[in-house]
This record gives C-alpha cells, structure tokens and sequence, in this order.
C-alpha cells in the first residue's frame, strides 16, 4: 500500500502530473489525423463506453477510498470547504464523459452518413409549460433539499474572526479562485489577478464569434471541431478544473507542494531561487553586471515577449497557419492567436519556471511591471 | 455632446475652484516674500559658506580623471560581486532545502539507510555554500574598497553642500514649497503635469484644487433614523484660516481670530477633531456661498450678500449657521457641566441669568436643571412682611426696587385694559390672601430695642462682606452701565434699599444674627455679628425708605371680577352648566381660595418660591432642553411680521417684550402669554438667546466632552457651590472675581486670591476652617462668613481646588522637621535676619510692626499649609497672590558667601550651605514649621481691634519695608 502511496505523491508532483495530463491530453482528445489514429488504436475511446465509465469511477473512487483512510489526505480530504471539489471532479468527468459517449455515438453515424441522434428526436424536445417548468420545479426542489441536508450534515467552515497579525497558513482563496491563486505562484498580480480572469471572461465571449463553424450545431459531435475541442477542454480541464484541484489537494503550509499522502510539514523548505531573463543574460551569460538603463536591461525580456504575442503569429500566418488566417480573416485570426496566445502562456511560463527557475521574463520592480 | 461640455464648464468654475485659484495666486506672493525674507537673513551667514563650497568644488574638479578610473573600476568589481553573490544565494537556498531532507532523514531512518551517507550529502553542499561564500565576501571586499575611494574624492564638495544647506534650511523649505505651487518655478514636466491633473476627467486622481474636506466620527448629525458623521468642507474656501500668515488677507482666506484655542494641533480643539460646523453650524458639506448656509450678522450685511454672492436663505436646512454673535452657543455641546467656561463670557453670563433669574424654574432645561428656587421662601413671609405690601409688591416690583430679580407680571402689554387691571387686582389680591393664611405677625413695635447706630451700621456693611454680594443702590442711574458678570457678582444678593419700607427692624436683626433661622435653605451666610454690630447694621439698612411705594393705593378685589374668574376655570374643567352650578355653591372664602390656587398656579409662582402647598407641583413653562434646535415653523410668531424668521429673532423679541405674540390676538384670558416681563438689558438678552441656542439636539462624541477629561464628580459640583454662593464675589478665584476689593484701599485689606489654594492648604484644616473660621489675616475686617454647607457640599469645594492645582490627594502624612541638620539651622538664621516676626504672628505674640502690616500666624503654617507650596510662596510671593505685602526672603548667593565676614554676617550655617537657595528656603520653611504657639488667635485679635479700633487703615502706606 505504501508503494502505492508513494507512487501517487511521486506522480501528483506538479512537475510530472501537469507534464503527464498534457502529453496525454492529446491522444483523450485528437486534435489531428495522427492523435485520432493513435487513440484507435490504444483504445483510449473506449473510456467513453460506460464500460469506460465504470472504471473511471472505480479508479477515482479507489482514489478517494485509500485517502480517506490515509491519516494525512483524510484531513485534506473531509474538510467542508473541500467536498465540493470532490463533487467537481465526479460530476465534471461524469459531464464530459456523458458529452464525449453522445458524440462518438454521432460521430459513427455522420460517418455511416446517417443524422445525428438529436436529428428527428421526439424525447429531445418538451414543451416549456407545463414539461420543462415541471422538471425545473422539482429539480429546484431536490437541490434545495440537497443543499439542506448538506448544510445539516456538514457545518459550514467558519472560522475565527480575521487577524491581520496571524493568518492561517496555508492561505487559501475560496475553491473556486484556487486556479486563479495557483496562476500567482508564476505570475505578477496585475497578470494572474487581473489580465487573466479578464481574458478568460472576454475570451469565452469571443468564442462563438472565432469558431463559426457551423457543423456540431445542436447535436453532441466531436470530430467535426476537434481542434476548438481540444483547446477549450485543455483550458478548462487542464489550466482551470486541475490548478484547482492542485491548490485544494497538493498545497500546503508556505504553499508548498505536497503529495496526497504527504504529511503537511510547515518546516519544509524548498530553494526557491528564482533568476530573472535579464540575470540570466547579462550577469550568468555576458559575466557583466546589469545595465543601469531599465530599457536595455529588458530588452530581451520586450523582444521575447513581442516576439511571442505579435511577431510570431505574424510569421505562423504566412506559414504553417496561412491556410487558418485566409480561412479567419485578420481580425478574427489575431484575436484568436491574442486570446490562444496568452492562454498557452501559462502552461509555458510554468515549465520555464521548473526548468529554469525562470522568475520573470520582464523584471522591472521599479514600474510594478514584472512579466 | 454640448450638454457634456457645459457640464465641465460648470464644474470648473465651482466657487470654491475659483477661491482656490486666487489662494493660490495669495500663497505664492507670500511664500515669495518669505523667501526673500529668509535669504535675506541669512545673507551674510552663507557667502562664507558658498566660498567653501567653491573651492572644494574646484579641487574635486581636478581629481575629476581619478574618479572616472575609479567609477569605471566599480562598475566592473560590483557586476563581480553580483554574480558571486547570486550563485552563492542560489546555492543557499538549495542548502536550507537540503538542511530540512537531512533533518526529516535522520529523524526517520528507514531500514538500509547508512546516516554516515546521509551526512555526507549534506556536508558536501555545505561546503560548496562556504566555497561560494567565500568567493562572493572577496568579490564584496574589492567593491567595497572602490566604493570608499570614491567617496573620500567627494567627500569635501558633500560636507561644503551640507553646510551650505544647512544655513540656507528655513529658506530652501520656503523654496520648495514654492515650487510646488508656483508655475514658473516649475520643471517643465511639473509644469505639464500640474496642468494635466487639473484637466476635466483626469482631476479625479489627484487634482491640485478639490474639496478639502475632515470627517468627523464624534460629530454626528442626526437625519431621524441615524446619525451621519459630520463632514466638513469650509476649508475649501476658508483655506487660510489656520495659517497665521493670513491675518490680514480679505474674506474668505482670513485667519482664524484664535489659533491658540482653535484649529491647530497644539490647541484644545483640533481641526480633525472638531472642524468648523460643530461650533459654527451650517451645512459642512456646502461648497458655495449660499449652500452651507452662511447666515448674516445684521440686516445691512443680509442686504449685502444678497447683491454680492445672490445669498438666499436654504429653507430646507433645519441647523443653518450661527450668527457671529452667536456662536459661543456651540461651546455648551461638550461643556455643560462647568460652572463657568471660560473664553465663553457670553455663554456664561447667559447659564448665569439663567439660574439667578429663575427661568430654570418655570421651564426645565436638563442639562441646566434649577439648583435651587431663584426666589426667597415664603413660607414665613407673614413675619417679614404685611399683606399690603405683598399685593403692592407683586403688583409692580419694579416701583419699590428698581433692579429686583422679580419679574412683572402685570401692567404688560396683554394685560392692560382696564377689564384685565380689575382682573389683576383681584388675583394679586387672592394670593397675598393665600400667602396670609395664618395672619399678619410683622410688627415694628419693638423696633427701637434693634436699632443701633446707622453710621457705624454703614461702615460694618462697607468693610465687613455685605459688599460680596449686595449693593444699596436707590438710584437707578447710579447702577454699572455693564451688564457683564462681574457685576452680577456684586449684584447677588438684593439691591438692599427700602428695607424700612418693608419689614420690622426686628426682623432684620433676627435675619443678620441668623438667617437659617428664618429661611431653611438660604444662601445667605453668618458673618458671626456681635449683638451690637447687628443693631448698628438693622439701624443703617432700616434708613432706607420708598415713600411713594408706602403711600400707593393698596390692592382692592372686585367680586364681580372673582366670579368671573372663578367661573372662567371652572368652565375649562366642567360644562357650562354644572361650573355655574359649583360656583353658586361657594362661598367668599372658598372663592378666594379657589382663584388664589388658580392663579399661582396660572403664574407659577412655584417656580422661584417655595410655597406651602405648591411643593410638588410641576414647572410651568415649555421644556427647553432642545429648544435650540426647535423647528421655526414651531415658534408662535402670532401676527408679528416685520420679525426676522429665525429663532435668534425670536427669543430676543420674546425677552424684550415676553407678551409680544399675543398682539392682535383675541385670547380668552386663560389663555394669554404670561411669561413675566424681566427688564433685561440688550446685552443680557443677547447672552441669554446665546444660551438658549446652544440647548441642541446635537450629539457629541462621549471622548469630546470635556467632563470626560475630569475623573471626579466632585470638581464640577465644588465649582457649582462655589458659583451659588458667590465666592468670587470675595475671592478671586480661576482669575475671575473678588469685586469687593473695590471697597477697600488696597487689595491687601481684602478677601485673599485663591489662586493655587489646592495646592496652598492641607485640605483637613480647610475643611475645618469652612465649619468654623477663624481669623487668620488678622488685619482684615472682612470676615470669613459661616456659610451652612453639608459636609458632602465642603468636600466637593476643596476636591475642586485641589483638583485644580494637581492637589490629588485627601490625606497626607504630617510633615516632621528635623530640628539638628545644617539645613534647619542655616533656615533659623535667616528667619532671625529677615525678621519674619515684624510682621507675622509667633502663636499669641505679637508683631513688632503696627496692625498695617500684621500678617498670618505663623504659629498655625505647619496645621494649615502645605509643605511644598510654602517654598513656591516665599521664592516668588507676586506670583501667587500679586499685590502681597509679603516680600520674598533675601537669600545670600555664593559669591556673597564667599566674601570675608560672610561667617559673621550671615551664620556659620547658611554659609555652609553655600548659596543653594533651594536649601535655604527648606531650611526657613522647615523653621517655620517649628514654631510653636497658639494656633487660634481670634480672640487676642479681636480684643486688640476693640480696644485700639481699625484707624491704621486710613494712615498712608508704608511701602518701604526692608529685611
């Protein structure tokens, strides 16, 4: 058991299980010819058969199960404030799944030329007044009871009253904005706290006005917008539902990493020696010291950041993406690659920061403008 | 679109913007001649200076080559020490990373683990730390020493700055503030930025002109359901008011008239604690003219402003601004319970009419309640006087004395008709009827045996007290023209003329010897009068007579008159038909009772008089608690319309003429306005609105109140007493008092100044002295009188002297003298060379001097003074009671001491002491406390001024009295 146990605190490292969901990422959901071939033939896409499902389920649950009674992840575990990210993660792999399962089933019959199951689907459609309001009702009234018998059972967990002079630590944000707090570790407030959750709400407004692909439209499909598919479930899944899952489970005392079977020492200590783009270039590279000038200091922090947002989606357009950006239009085909852009940043910068301890790409103090 | 610019047109031209832009325009022409006045005085100090500087700048200029080698060199040693320091940071943390595996591995050896493995791990990455230390403290040691050497090339030029700039201190602040408000002094950045910051949109981050405002959380304004703190922006205009250099500048930038009270935070009532409102009113949050409901002094400045600023009237704001003349009302929020606040004269005088004249007595005020019935007993006004005299009395007071306290009731405007006199009469008549219920029992037929000598009666009313709190005054010219409160000082007790008008000179006498006797509760004292002191001062009081008031018709009832009256109640309390039923079952007597109990009570008489029967009964007039902050449109202005609608108006209209708002009106008589008619002056009406106006609604935080800053109780209370019964009439006390003095030839013949008496007297013997005074002053004829105080009401006198003087303390041990130290003795000598004893009482022996110098017994310094306060009184006597006699000891200096013969002239002891006056005059004060002898010298005293009589008072002073 302890093997197993320390199996999961090896793999759940962020390092390796961020790596993992991303390489893997891929072959769940094929964005291309050759993942799609793959995913055949290892039979990834029998996990979206409910034979599929059953094993999910167990596996989590098999999870869930060595944790409650591990001493250490019990804790963490039966909180209150962290039920509901148990809840989350069933009900968000149970929701995908459910979309993944319809999909296929219509991709096999778009690819045998039939319709869509919604197609000609009576059960599908039901009249507002009285079906639908009916439904609402009595979920509204199941949920209440839920939410009742919840509040019952489970106390809600207040704490003492606020003191400035001794907060608790670990400190954590509520569960929700646990992505947003993870995003802090690798990035300055005014990015993780402000740019970022402003993109995330523009951008997915933006979604329908980029992906004008008509096909998939009012039925379950996967194949026909796999590429928006993958992106968006990499986003949600991966730099969204997973930094939550990470900030609720893995991190503890001075924000430390640690396993689910870990017990939470606040004494541990980990280097943290960060070093900024410009360290690395004038004093390890050029053995000088920094140039006093702020400009020339950051210059290879400003051409690698222009060079990433603006110049490289200019050069992708007249090469590997021309086919995308005739198909977009310019206006539609920066916004994306802004939006895209800044989105894969965060899962960049990270690795940056494991790999080299990058602190900051742009590191001017003196201006509050670190990036 | 032009909406929108119309709108920042507007808001750019706000009245406090355009104040603000003229300040500004004041501030730079005095900040510039400031500057110049400042460069200007220290013009000589800085040339030598400047030459300094010079030169050292013109050596670092030669050495200019090496500091460039040198700057160049430290470039290159600090990117070293960077590197260096990084990598040795780096390996650092990673050490403490591996200092906590290390820990937890040898805390839980798992099987197979070799600890010596363990250890050597560790060990290895802390000596790459020490290697990469090593690196980084060399690479720090070569930069360090660069840094050095370029310091010392600039090390000359930097003492020469900072010396320069040291002298050139006071002016380069005046520079630099310059600078911030003066364009053309400006960078060019500055200058584009001062303008940006004020531009339209882009002023809400930090503009140069805004609203100034304070918040203050203990100031609240009351909006029905909550109280908001007070916001104050007069400061948005008023922007010189805290600034002394403004005194001079026009309206609105002018100083504040007392910083030293005010606005500043050296003063008692800071601005971020107070600001403007909570004493001046008005609507804080204003910002132009009329919106914070600027309210004008007088009708010329009403007509002014309404040109000038197209002031109006804000009807809607309930608390607008108080007149100038007014504003001392505001002092009375956080100061209630002082008997007198002081720097609010104004104030003061009004809570004091308010209590002498009674108006406490017919209307409650809570925070002012009545202390005691402004008016005497009556309880046994049948010995004092004779029924007629009473009618006439109440009648017309003013016709037998012309300044009395006792208001009129009748011949006022509302009640003047023939039908009302008939009506007043028979009223007046029914109480005087009911006031004698038992029978006339002043009779002047024994008077001759009480009456002594009128001109010696004169001198003892001149000499003896009388004067603290009474006048004799027959002439109404003769009265002081100033209504202020020294003299409601003089004026505490009747004006006592016409007494032999009024009472028997039994009574008199009776009352002098006793007046406790007569009237439980009086505040007047007993000056201990020998039996013939008393018939001299009966005989001189009795002189005084008022013919004209004798001869006056007396009071007549008109029965026709009784009915009617007695029916017109009735009919308030029962139908028509059952009064007329009731009142044919009375009788005379029962009628005349029946109107009497009507109208005291219509009048309420009660309010000022204790009246058996009447004890309980209910003050009669309107609750003033809160009438300051009464809505105007509650304020009867009847059919007067040429009145200004503001309720100052209308308190002064209502002092003048108290039966104005019943002009026009056809009122039953029942009915009728009868607030009496007090005669009070212009200047004592304008204290008195001052006074009502600042009974408000407004509350105050608990930590502004100033009662909140005195721990005890007792300090007010004692305060109260010591106002009630006219202390400073004879003493000064708090700076204020002592008006008898006038009387005597020289303030050392009158009552003493009380100032630091907290700290003067051991408060046991005070306490016994107020009980039983005896003499210590033994060349003053006026006497301590014995004033009949609880003991709770002495101890509440002495905590507040104390409590004044830092005195805390009620017991104290006694102070034994040490009669064999150096000290002791070097005081004896100098008692003997400064003979104390020519002046000064040794228990029953006497001064050498004549009784015109005779000072206190020193016999009684060590039960009656404090230790302490007898060093303060002999080192500076005029600082403490100015105008004393008392010289301050010649103590010898050192140099004195040290001349030959000082042994002989001077003692072996005090040359011992070698000139330290502290231990001189602990020496003489520790003699002082070992004299012994009577304590109690009253008698001998008094035995020498019976024989030998009071003449040295006459004699011309003998000013040059040397130790």
């Amino acid at each position: 058991m302890s093997y197993i146990k320390n199996l999961f605190d090896f793999l759940s490292a962020p390092t390796i299980s961020f790596t993992l969901l991303t390489v893997a990422f891929p072959f769940i959901f094929p964005p291309s010819d050759w993942f799609d071939k793959k995913n055949k033939q290892w039979g990834i896409y029998k996990l979206w058969t409910n034979k599929g499902a059953f094993w999910i389920f167990m596996s989590i649950t098999f999870f869930f199960v060595i944790g409650y009674f591990d001493p250490y992840f019990n804790l963490t575990m039966t909180k209150p404030d962290n039920i509901p990210i148990i809840l989350m993660i069933y009900s968000m792999i149970f929701v995908v799944w459910l979309g993944m399962k319809q999909a296929y089933i219509n991709d096999a019959r778009l690819d045998r030329g039939e319709k869509p199951e919604e197609w000609n689907d009576p059960d599908d459609k039901v009249l507002v007044w009285p079906d639908l309001v009916y439904i609402e009702l009595i979920a509204l009234i199941l949920f209440m009871v839920l939410l009742i018998v919840w509040s019952i059972l489970i106390g809600a967990p207040l704490e003492e009253p606020a003191n400035p002079a001794a907060t608790p630590n670990p400190s954590k944000a509520p569960w929700y904005f646990l992505g947003l707090q993870e995003m802090l570790v690798y990035f300055d407030p005014w990015i993780a706290g402000i740019i970022f959750p402003i993109f995330i709400i523009v951008g997915m407004m933006a979604i329908p006005y980029m992906d004008i692909n008509k096909k998939g439209e009012g039925y379950y499909s996967f194949k026909e917008r796999r590429v928006g598919f993958f992106i968006f479930m990499y986003g949600w899944f991966v730099l969204w539902v997973f930094l939550i899952v990470v900030g609720t489970f893995f991190r503890g005392p001075n924000w430390n990493f640690f396993g689910p079977f870990e017990w939470w020492d606040p004494h541990k200590v980990v280097p943290l020696s960060n070093v900024n783009l410009s360290e690395y270039v004038w004093v390890k590279l050029l053995n000088k010291g920094l140039p006093t000038s702020i400009l020339a200091r950051e210059a290879v922090g400003f051409v690698t950041v222009i060079g990433y947002l603006f110049v490289m989606p200019l050069l992708l357009a007249k090469t590997k993406l021309k086919s995308l950006f005739e198909h977009y239009g310019p206006v539609r085909y920066s916004t994306l690659m802004l939006f895209g852009l800044t989105m894969f940043a965060l899962p960049i910068k990270m690795y940056l920061r494991w790999l080299f301890n990058l602190k900051y790409i742009i590191a001017i103090p003196e201006w509050f403008f670190n990036i | 679109m032009v909406s929108i610019i119309w709108m920042f047109i507007d808001d750019n031209d706000d009245d406090f913007k355009v104040y603000q832009r003229k300040f500004r325009q004041l501030e730079i022409e005095n900040e510039e001649k400031k500057l110049i006045a400042e460069l200007e005085a220290v013009k000589d100090e800085r040339v030598g200076y400047e030459e300094k500087l010079t030169g050292a700048q013109t050596s670092f200029k030669a050495k200019q080559s090496q500091l460039l080698d040198a700057e160049s060199l430290l470039v290159e040693s600090q990117a070293k020490f960077y590197k260096a320091n990084m990598n040795f940071l780096n390996q650092k943390s990673i050490l403490d990373a591996e200092k906590f595996n290390y820990e937890t591995a040898m805390l839980h050896l798992h099987e197979g683990d070799d600890p010596a493995e363990i250890e050597q791990t560790y060990q290895v990455v802390i000596d790459k730390v020490y290697t990469l230390r090593l690196i980084k403290e060399e690479k720090e040691a070569v930069m360090l020493a660069i840094e050095d050497q370029i310091k010392e090339i600039k090390f000359e030029t930097k003492i020469a700055e900072d010396e320069l700039n040291s002298v050139l201190k006071a002016a380069n602040l005046v520079d630099r503030k310059l600078k911030l408000i003066d364009r053309r002094k400006m960078s060019l950045a500055n200058k584009i930025g001062d303008i940006v910051r004020d531009l339209p949109i882009l002023d809400f981050m930090a503009p140069y002109f805004k609203v100034e405002q304070v918040v203050l959380p203990n100031i609240k304004y009351n909006v029905n359901f909550a109280s908001v703190p007070e916001v104050d922006r007069c400061k948005s205009c008023h922007l010189g008011i805290d600034n002394p250099d403004y005194k001079n500048a026009e309206q609105p930038f002018t100083t504040h008239p007392n910083l030293d009270l005010y606005l500043t935070s050296s003063s008692k009532h800071t601005y971020e604690d107070f600001g403007c409102t909570s004493c001046h009113a008005g609507r804080g949050r204003g910002t132009d003219f009329t919106s914070v409901t600027h309210t004008p002094s007088s009708p010329e400045q009403r007509a002014e402003w309404e040109e000038k600023y197209g002031w109006h009237e804000m009807h809607h704001w309930l608390k607008p601004m108080l007149p100038v003349n007014y504003t001392e009302a505001s002092c009375f929020k956080c100061h209630q319970d002082e008997a007198n606040i002081t720097h609010a004269d104004k104030l003061t005088m009004g809570l004091t009419l308010i209590e002498k004249n009674g108006c406490n007595g017919c209307h409650t005020i809570k925070p002012l309640e009545s202390r005691r019935k402004a008016g005497p007993d009556l309880a046994r006004i049948n010995e004092k006087v004779d029924r007629k005299w009473v009618a006439k009395w109440i009648k017309d007071p003013k016709s037998f004395r012309h300044n009395t306290r006792m208001p009129s009731f009748f011949g006022q405007s509302n009640n003047s008709e023939p039908d009302d006199i008939k009506r007043n009469d028979t009223e007046i008549y029914t109480i005087a009827e009911y006031l004698f219920q038992d029978g006339e029992k002043m009779s002047r037929k024994n008077d001759r045996k009480y009456l002594g000598n009128a001109e010696k009666g004169q001198e003892i009313f001149d000499v003896v007290g009388c004067r603290g709190c009474h006048i004799i005054e027959p002439d109404p010219n003769n009265l002081p023209e100033d209504h202020n409160l020294t003299n409601l000082l003089k004026e505490h007790g009747p004006n006592l003329i016409n007494l032999g008008s009024k009472t028997s000179a039994q009574w008199v006498y009776d009352w002098l010897k006793d007046p406790n006797e007569y009237w439980h509760d009086t505040r007047m004292p007993n000056l201990r009068l020998s039996d013939e002191e008393a018939k001299n001062l009966t005989a001189y009081l009795m002189s005084f007579t008022n013919p004209e008031f004798e001869e006056a018709e007396s009071i007549q009832m008109s029965d026709e008159a009784l009915d009617k009256i007695a029916l017109g109640w009735l009919r308030k309390m029962y139908p028509e038909m059952e009064a007329k039923s009731r009142l044919g079952k009375m009788d005379l007597d029962n009628k005349i009772d029946y109107v009497a109990d009507k109208s005291i009570r219509y009048y309420g008489c009660f309010g000022c008089h204790n009246i058996p029967g009447y004890e309980k009964d209910k003050p009669i007039g309107t609750e003033l608690t809160f009438e300051g902050s009464k809505p105007i449109n509650k304020l009867d202005f009847g059919y007067i319309h040429d009145l200004e609608k503001t309720n100052y108006a209308w308190f002064t209209q209502k002092l003048e003429n108290p039966r104005i708002f019943d002009k026009g009106k056809a009122s039953p008589p029942e009915d009728k306005l009868r607030m009496p008619n007090f005669n009070f002056s212009p200047e004592e009406i304008e204290a008195l609105v001052t006074t009502i106006l600042s009974f408000s609604e407004d509350e105050v935080g608990e930590n502004l109140l100033a009662s909140n800053y005195v721990r005890d109780d007792m300090v007010y209370e004692g305060r109260k007493l010591i106002k009630e019964y006219n202390c400073q009439g004879c003493h000064i006390i708090d700076g204020f008092g002592g008006q008898i003095a006038e009387n005597y030839s020289s303030p050392e013949y009158a009552p003493p100044n009380l100032n630091t008496e907290g700290a003067k007297v051991q408060p046991d013997w005070l306490f016994n002295f107020f009980l039983e005074p005896s003499i210590i002053r033994p060349n003053l004829q006026v006497r301590m009188p014995t004033f009949k105080l609880t003991d709770e009401e002495w101890n509440a006198i002495i905590r507040s002297f104390q409590y004044y003087d830092n005195q805390p303390l009620a017991f104290e041990s006694d102070f034994h003298v040490n009669t064999s130290t150096t000290k002791y003795r070097a005081g004896k000598k100098l008692e003997e060379l400064g003979a104390c004893n020519n002046c000064h009482f040794y228990g029953k022996e006497f001064p050498k001097q004549g009784a015109q110098t005779w000072a206190p017994n020193l016999a009684l310094t060590k039960e009656r003074l404090q230790p302490k306060w007898v060093i303060d009184w002999m080192e500076d006597p005029q600082s403490i009671m100015p105008g004393t006699k008392m010289p301050a000891p010649f103590l010898p200096d050192k140099e004195l001491l040290n001349t030959p013969g000082a042994v002989s002239d001077w003692g072996e002891h005090v040359v011992k002491v070698g000139g330290d006056r502290e231990t001189m005059l602990e020496g003489l004060r520790d003699y002082i406390y070992s004299i012994k002898g009577k304590t109690d010298i009253t008698n001998e005293i008094q035995q020498y001024f019976e024989k030998n009589g009071y003449e040295f008072e006459f004699d011309e002073e003998d000013e040059d009295e040397d130790w």
